[in-house]
């Protein structure tokens, strides 16, 4: 990550808060931190984790602009955790701060380290890590999970807008050690949309991410995906078979579509 | 009597203390005006993350000059309403003629110590001061009013304080702009 960046948000956050920097992206660095922003770390017993957002200054763009980009896109992303938090059964990291006028996040930490350096616990290290034995129960059961987390957010008309193998992390399960309960992360792109084609899209992009990270299973992987998703639709009723049957339609549009581009290019 | 220091913020600390049982609200509200300690019914805080997280808040509003109201006391009181309307949030969230529980803030100013404002509050308040925890008060709020107030989804069923105070949390950090 370019140190101009680090000392950036280093500066900001003023030495009490010491961070360790873990991903760059096209839109957002990514800290994490032991300090919360608000309580007192008397009571951080736990010695709880926290992830910082951040969102630099894109120096090609007028600054004006870029504030006020910024500041739409730190609060659309809040916006839209805030909202999903509050619909049962959907799973994604607690919002705890938004500075919108620096472009700044806080968000709870979510996963652990898989064994045998496998790595986070996304999705994609996940798969990585069971590719042994790619069809175990584990596995399914998650695949369907996050399908069930997909038709969730999908009945409730938002959409992800980038959803890959890594924005989906997997949070070990309290109750049942074994198992793991996936959770969506990265709303950067997220949205408000009833549209099948954004539902379609999305759909699409977890299915090409899951083609292209791991072939040799994906067709089973995607059945229980799509599985997970249409169960929650069907548990709607009518409507939701309805729904379900136009979201699934419009999917395998996208995927053609898709494949001739392919062709072409 | 808590002191509360933000990280980002540590060259501001702000005293909170809790009163349960208090008998001359009416008349702590007759002077509010000229006081320089903010007064909250304790009727709509459900947690002490809920206030820690609207002093945050203030304070960042006060690190780019975006106070909406007169000082950062009474910006942390604004920023623990949901809506952007500044008499409304005083009128729900400030100290009624009738509170029975009450929560007192003051940003220290320099060289104030916490013995000066626990004398002052105490000076003020007729009640029993108890310690502002989340434990004290789970028993004051009220899960009506609050929801009403931070106009939470029908279906959003909480089961615990915990995640009813996650809730007001999101409301508090991405209110207006
Ligand atoms: N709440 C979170 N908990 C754990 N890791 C996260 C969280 N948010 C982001 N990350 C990590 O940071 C990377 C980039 O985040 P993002 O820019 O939101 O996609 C992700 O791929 C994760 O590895």
């Amino acid at each position: 990550m370019s140190q101009e960046i680090v000392d950036e948000v280093a500066k900001y956050l003023t030495s009490n808060i010491p961070i360790v920097p873990i991903s760059q992206g096209a839109e957002a660095v990514v800290f994490t931190t032991t300090i919360h922003p608000y309580i007192p770390s008397s009571n951080n017993e736990k010695k709880e984790k926290f992830i910082i957002k951040y969102r630099p200054t894109k120096k090609y763009r007028h600054p004006l602009i870029d504030k006020s980009l910024t500041k739409h896109r730190t609060l659309s992303e809040s916006r839209i955790l805030s909202k999903l938090y509050q619909i049962d059964g959907i799973k994604v990291p607690k919002l705890i701060a938004c500075d919108p006028y620096n472009g700044c996040i806080w968000l709870e930490f979510l996963g652990e380290d898989l064994p045998n350096g496998f790595g986070f616990s996304n999705l994609k290290n996940f798969l990585w890590m069971n590719a042994k034995d790619p069809y175990n129960d584990c596995v399914k059961d998650t695949l369907y999970k996050v399908g069930q987390q997909i038709g969730l957010l999908h009945w409730n008309d938002y959409c992800h807008g980038d959803l890959t193998s890594s924005n989906i992390v997997l949070v070990k399960d309290e109750d049942y050690g074994t198992n793991w309960i996936p959770h969506l992360i990265d709303f950067g792109l997220g949205s408000t949309s009833s549209l099948v084609e954004d539902k379609g899209v999305d759909l699409y992009v977890l299915e090409r991410a899951i083609i292209s990270t791991h072939s040799s299973f994906a067709d089973k992987y995607n059945e229980w995906l799509i599985q997970g998703f249409s169960d929650v639709y069907k548990s709607k009723g009518k409507q939701g078979n309805k729904k379900l049957n136009e979201v699934l339609k419009r999917f395998a549009e996208v995927r053609l579509r898709g494949r001739k581009r392919s062709m072409i290019g | 009597m808590t002191l509360i220091t933000i990280p980002q913020f540590p060259e501001y600390n702000v005293s909170i203390t809790l009163f349960k049982d208090v008998t001359n609200s009416k008349v702590i509200r007759s002077h509010i005006a000229d006081s320089k300690i903010a007064f909250l019914d304790a009727k709509l805080i459900v947690s002490t993350e809920q206030v820690y997280s609207a002093i945050y808040k203030a304070l960042i509003e006060n690190k780019y000059n975006r106070l909406r109201t007169k000082t950062i006391l009474s910006e942390c009181l604004f920023c623990l309403s949901p809506t952007s309307n500044i008499g409304d949030a005083f009128k729900k969230f400030g100290i009624k003629d009738d509170s029975k529980n009450v929560i007192c803030l003051k940003v220290l100013s320099n060289g104030e110590s916490l013995d000066d404002v626990n004398k002052e509050v105490l000076d003020v308040v007729d009640g029993t001061m108890i310690e502002f925890n989340d434990d004290n008060l789970k028993d004051m709020y009220d899960v009506t009013l609050v929801r009403k107030i931070y106009k939470l989804e029908k279906d959003f069923q909480p089961a615990t304080t915990t995640e009813l105070s996650r809730a007001l949390v999101n409301a508090i950090q991405i209110r207006g702009l």
